[in-house]
């Protein structure tokens, strides 16, 4: 077995010493501090009017504001951020190693206060999607109104409410907080890091979301809040009590941000493991300290735009009011210059992630890793100087307006810089199209048009043109869905392994990609020409010449949605019992790729050492960082980063045999095994689905593997190999000599020889390389089949099954023989039943799915029995021939009462189709 | 609000040390960062008020209803800058008083001194607000005025409040040796922040 730790469930021996108070325990404490918050605010209120003698005692404006925030931090209080800090402010003893809120235990951990930063980040993504569920739902609605020309749904009033919530949800709830969600996870452990600089800030800054967040998506209850996401003045003085509490939801979820920002750039500056000098951090953490720093120094902004608007809406303050000698224009400078760095807080974690994918995914060092840090620097720094461009027909000082078209065009350069980076970098690649691939690619894409559509409106005559209308929403949607959004999405698969230990289903991966990617382009590509028509935004009835158009872009928008759904449907059925993931599914080089999925409580057991840049892909023998045992093992700390043994083989790869070397070996605890599954003609989907089941049965043990398909002979899989680790020894799985072709090559002396490593030979019958794995990770599926056996319908379901998890087949051919079994009848049957089955184990051996069959007298139902007691089936199929006895209800009851608690789906087939060997 | 009396003795030394690449002291390091992100909050504050002054108003002070222009009391004003200019001294006395020479006696001394020259301030400046003659919705002069001192005397709250909490620290837990004094350091910092914004703010608005 490996020498590191085992996984967050179990601490790991330590003393941990965790706090006994149960949920429900906490969950009173907050009901009442937030209850008992909300009536004194009103008390206190209704108190100072009177002591002040303020005349009229009640003013809602007044009581909103002071319930949202008291309540707000009552809610903190109870649910428990401050105690710790109570505690020290009260000069009790307090103990600053203090673990016993630190790590999940079961699920109820993730639903208080924790400390550990990556129950944290789980925490921040479940807030965060639920956010843009509702968001989602808030622009489907919008694209309801917007279907016909007229008004339907509501006024005017409430179509803006619509768009105004939507945009404010999924800006300040779900795009911000989703990046420091994953940095949060992510970020600690790629810097070497066992937590964040602050835990209990950081916790603290997780649960204010939740406060904000219901402030805002509530704020249409108490009267619309319509001005947008932008809340200029003097509309927002205008509009319904909603706005209030958005202007005090901002205050709270900005909090949130800067707390979190400050607590990345400390963790970044102090906590980096040794050896991470500047030039060898990842990019996502550039990006990540980068962004921060736009937080520390941007939101404040935001928050004092609000704070004026506030005193203006709620104590009749004049900051805006041109009667009272205020400046209304003073708002959008003053929020602009927060809003625009905004966009780049919302885009530059994205870059950070799709860097590290790019080159994963490329099997290449980045092209320009300096170019890449520096432009992100230099987009920062360069995005407090463009603000006005949002500004071209405010009426704001004319000669503002060429120097900031002029700087807005020069910001586009270093975001070309990136694009071209990550366009070299897999310019030559061994580019694997997995879903964070396809995802990562799709956004060059769609952000190349959104960085296009915006230098256009940088320049002046042409934004003066479209500005305001849906050009420009074209635009912020390319950006932030085809931007943020995309590289969210291709971070949260990427990562999803490490975060959950489990595998997400890379078909439906990639059926989302593609329904989203395309639903994408088709709900906002027409947007562009609507502007430029001239159709205003933000306006719930419009021309009808526009209509078809909408109609389209309506329609459009369903498939999109659709995509979504596929994706949640995938994250949260895999994350519930998808296969276990391996340590390091993508080959990653990165510390968080180093480590168990998931890592264990404190990351790592002791300090790892950097030694390298992060994506040397491809040069042999380059390191990024050595990773430590603990030192009850050693005694000293003891180096386990562990050399490679390639292991090659075709169709042996998921054979007892070669498990059972490979875990014998692991025990060794000095190797890490990187499978080569050699394909020279065969399938190559097939030869994946084998090399899964292999992996999964591994990851199950605890096992560091990983593998890939490569086109080849062994001689190209082990180059692959060993082209990017550091490879100690070949193992070779065959057929025994005689009836393998590579034994008839000499293939054993000739890889010695060429590649100078020791070669061992794992010799696997023919029959085992084809038997289902009956081990944990392998899910075992009962087959209960009539003459639909050996149909290409069953291959095709199990094929699909297969796609989903791994899995081993026992097919079960019921005979229903009901007379004595040696009479000649029976015996034709029975060898009819053998063919049917040998040409099924046949079928399915071709795409790549392992199984074995058996012929019974009984019926259906006596095969159900056998399947759950015999063979401990995880799932039974009955495939039903069309008019076949199998297809009758009464059959596949019988089946269901016999199998009790274990799954039974019926699937049927048509008899004649002969089954296809060639499968995919 | 009781949480469980610590009793953590094994995972602190169970729990594997941090790994440190720079010697910077995080607290002190996230009390500066704070610190610009408050730098900004009255960059955005003091930004309404240019606008209100140079693009928009024709005089300054502009006139109040009755016709007359507004005033600020300077000289009063001026007295209560030096006492908090002063109350920054005397929290460096205090920490100086810790640093070399151990004397947590001399730096609760300080820490009270500099806390009743805050707490002065704020007296003066209500004191100030009750006697102005014109109310934060009397022209955009009233608002950016109050809302300008009015987020400053919150700070000198939140500043007094650390350091109230760093005199309980001393007093009740014994904290802070000529070592180790992070949260007195930080809070001290913040201090002087507080008042380096007050100077500013009492030569914009008060002064010229
Ligand atoms: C090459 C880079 C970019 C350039 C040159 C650019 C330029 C512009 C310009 C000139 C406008 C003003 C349009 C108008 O209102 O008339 C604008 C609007 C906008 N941009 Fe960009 N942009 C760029 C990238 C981005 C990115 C990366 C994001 C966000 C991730 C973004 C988000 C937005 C948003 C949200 C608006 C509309 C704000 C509103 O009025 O609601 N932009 N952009
Ligand atoms: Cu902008």
């Amino acid at each position: 077995m490996a020498t590191h730790a085992p996984t967050h469930s179990d601490p790991s021996g330590h003393a941990h010493h965790v706090d006994p108070r149960p949920l429900s325990y906490w969950w009173k404490r907050a009901t009442l501090w937030s209850a008992g918050s909300f009536l004194f605010s009103f008390g206190l209120i209704w108190f100072m009017r009177t002591i002040f003698g303020m005349d009229p005692l009640w003013v809602s404006q007044v009581y909103v504001t002071a319930a949202a925030s008291l309540t707000s931090i009552g809610f903190l209080i109870g649910i428990g951020c401050f105690d710790w800090w109570w505690q020290w402010m009260t000069g009790r003893r307090v103990d600053g190693e203090d673990h016993s809120m630190h790590g999940a235990h079961s699920w109820r951990d993730y639903f208080k206060v924790n400390t550990d930063h990556k129950v944290i980040g789980v925490q921040y993504m479940a807030i965060v999607f639920t956010f843009f569920v509702l968001a989602g739902l808030l622009a489907e609605a919008v694209r309801a109104e917007l279907f016909t020309a007229g008004q339907t749904l509501g006024d005017g009033e409430t179509y803006n409410g619509l768009f105004s919530v939507h945009a404010t949800v999924m800006i300040f709830l779900f795009v911000i907080p989703a990046f420091a969600g994953l940095a949060n996870y992510i970020l600690p452990i790629m810097i070497g890091a066992k937590d964040m600089a602050f835990p209990r800030l950081n916790a603290l800054s997780v649960w204010m979301l939740i406060p904000g967040g219901l402030m805002m998506i509530l704020s249409p209850v108490f009267g619309a809040f319509s001005a947008g996401w932008t809340a200029y003045v003097p509309l927002a003085n205008q509009g319904g009590t909603g706005t209030t509490l958005f202007e005090v939801g901002v205050q709270v979820v900005g909090a949130s941000s800067i707390a979190t920002a400050i607590n990345f750039l400390v963790t970044i500056f102090t906590m980096r493991a040794p050896g991470m000098t500047v030039w060898r951090m990842p990019l996502l953490v550039w990006a990540n300290a980068t962004t921060s720093a736009l937080v520390v120094f941007g939101t404040p902004f935001i928050a004092g735009s609000q704070f004026m608007t506030l005193f203006d809406r709620v104590i009749g303050t004049q900051f805006f009011d041109p009667a009272g000698g205020g400046d209304v224009i003073a708002y959008q400078h003053i929020f602009w210059f927060y809003s625009h760095p905004a966009v780049y807080i919302m885009m530059l974690p994205g870059f950070g992630i799709i860097s590290e994918i790019i080159a994963t995914f490329s099997r290449k060092p980045i092209f320009g890793y300096r170019a890449l840090a520096f432009s992100t620097v230099a987009i920062a720094v360069l995005g407090f100087g463009v603000w006005a461009h949002h500004m071209f027909v405010s009426g704001m000082a004319a000669w503002l307006r060429v120097p900031m078209m002029i700087t807005t065009i020069i910001i586009a350069i270093p975001t070309g810089v990136k694009i071209f980076s990550w366009l070299g970098t897999m310019w030559g690649g061994k580019i694997h199209l997995k879903t964070p691939m396809l995802y990562a690619m799709g956004f060059i894409g769609v952000f190349v048009i959104g960085g296009l559509s915006g230098v256009m409106l940088a320049v002046i005559p042409v934004d003066i043109q479209v500005t305001d209308t849906y050009f420009v929403v074209a635009h912020i949607h390319y950006v932030f869905v085809g931007g943020s959004v995309f590289t969210i999405f291709a971070g949260v698969h990427y990562w999803f392994p490490k975060m959950t230990g489990k595998m997400y289903n890379e078909t439906l991966g990639m059926i989302s990609f593609w329904i989203i990617f395309i639903g994408f382009n088709a709900t906002f590509m027409p947007m562009h020409w609507l502007g430029i028509q001239g159709m205003p935004r933000r306006v719930s009835a419009y021309d009808e010449r526009f209509e078809a158009v909408n109609q389209f872009i309506g329609i459009a928008s369903i498939v999109m949605t659709l995509g979504f759904l596929v994706f949640f449907y995938n994250m949260i059925t895999s994350w519930r019992s998808g296969p276990k993931a391996p340590w390091n599914p993508w080959r990653g080089r990165t510390l968080e790729w180093l480590v168990s999925s998931p890592p264990s409580l404190f990351n790592f057991e002791a300090t790892p050492q950097v030694v390298g840049g992060p994506y040397q892909y491809g040069i042999p023998g380059a390191r990024h960082a050595v990773v430590f045992a603990p030192e009850e093992i050693g005694g000293e700390l003891t180096e386990t980063e562990k050399r490679t043994i390639v292991v090659v083989a075709d169709e042996t790869v998921a054979s007892a045999a070669l498990i059972d070397e490979v875990r014998h070996r692991a025990s060794e605890g000095l190797w890490r095994f990187t499978f080569a599954v050699a394909n020279e003609d065969g399938d190559s989907r097939a030869a994946d689905r084998r090399l899964q089941v292999a992996l999964s049965v591994l990851a199950e043990s605890g096992i560091d593997a990983s593998g890939t398909v490569v086109e080849g002979d062994p001689f190209a899989a082990v180059a692959a190999v060993s082209a990017e680790e550091d490879v100690h020894e070949v193992m070779l799985a065959t057929y025994p000599t005689g009836m393998s072709a590579w034994m008839a090559d000499d293939m054993v002396d000739r890889l010695r020889k060429s590649t100078g490593l020791g070669v061992t030979r794992v010799v696997v019958r023919p029959e085992d390389a084809r038997a289902p794995l009956s081990l944990p990770g392998v899910s075992q599926v009962a087959v209960v089949a009539d003459e639909g056996l050996g149909t290409a319908g069953l291959v095709a379901a199990l094929r699909e099954r297969a796609d989903r998890r791994p899995i081993g087949v026992i097919l079960l051919s019921p005979m229903n023989l009901t007379g004595p079994g040696w009479t000649d009848e029976a015996e034709e049957a029975r060898s009819a039943a053998f063919d049917r089955v040998r040409a099924a184990i046949d079928g399915l051996q071709a795409v790549g799915v392992q199984s074995r069959g058996e012929v019974l007298d009984g019926d259906a139902a006596a095969a159900a029995t056998i399947a759950v007691t015999g063979h401990r089936a995880d799932e039974i199929l009955v495939i039903a021939a069309r008019g076949g006895r199998l297809e009758s209800d009464e059959a596949l009851a019988a089946v269901r009462a016999a199998a009790g608690t274990v799954p039974v789906e019926r699937i049927v087939v048509d008899a004649e189709a002969p089954a296809s060997p060639s499968g995919s | 609000m009781a949480t469980v009396e610590p009793t953590i003795s094994a995972p602190s030394q169970a729990t594997p040390p941090p790994s440190r690449g720079s010697q910077i002291s995080m607290g002190m390091l996230s009390m500066m960062f704070f610190i610009g992100s408050e730098v900004m909050l009255f960059g955005s504050l003091f930004a309404a008020y240019f606008f209100v002054r140079f693009n928009v108003a024709d005089q300054w002070p502009p006139l109040n209803s009755a016709g007359e222009p507004f005033e600020l009391p300077k000289i009063i004003t001026g007295v209560n800058t030096a006492i908090l200019v002063a109350s920054s001294f005397t929290i460096h006395w205090g920490e100086h008083r810790l640093k070399h020479y151990g004397d947590r006696k001399g730096l609760e001394r300080g820490l009270l001194v500099t806390m009743f020259l805050g707490g002065t301030f704020l007296l003066i400046q209500v004191n100030e607000y009750i006697h102005l003659g014109f109310t934060p919705q009397d022209q955009a002069f009233g608002s950016t005025f109050y809302t300008l001192t009015g987020f400053h005397g919150l700070h000198v709250f939140v500043g007094l409040t650390l350091l109230t909490l760093c005199y309980i620290r001393v007093k009740r837990a014994h904290d802070f040796t000529p070592q180790w004094s992070t949260p007195l350091q930080a809070s001290s910092l913040y201090w002087h922040f507080v008042d380096v914004v007050w100077v500013l703010l009492y030569i914009l608005v008060y002064l010229v």
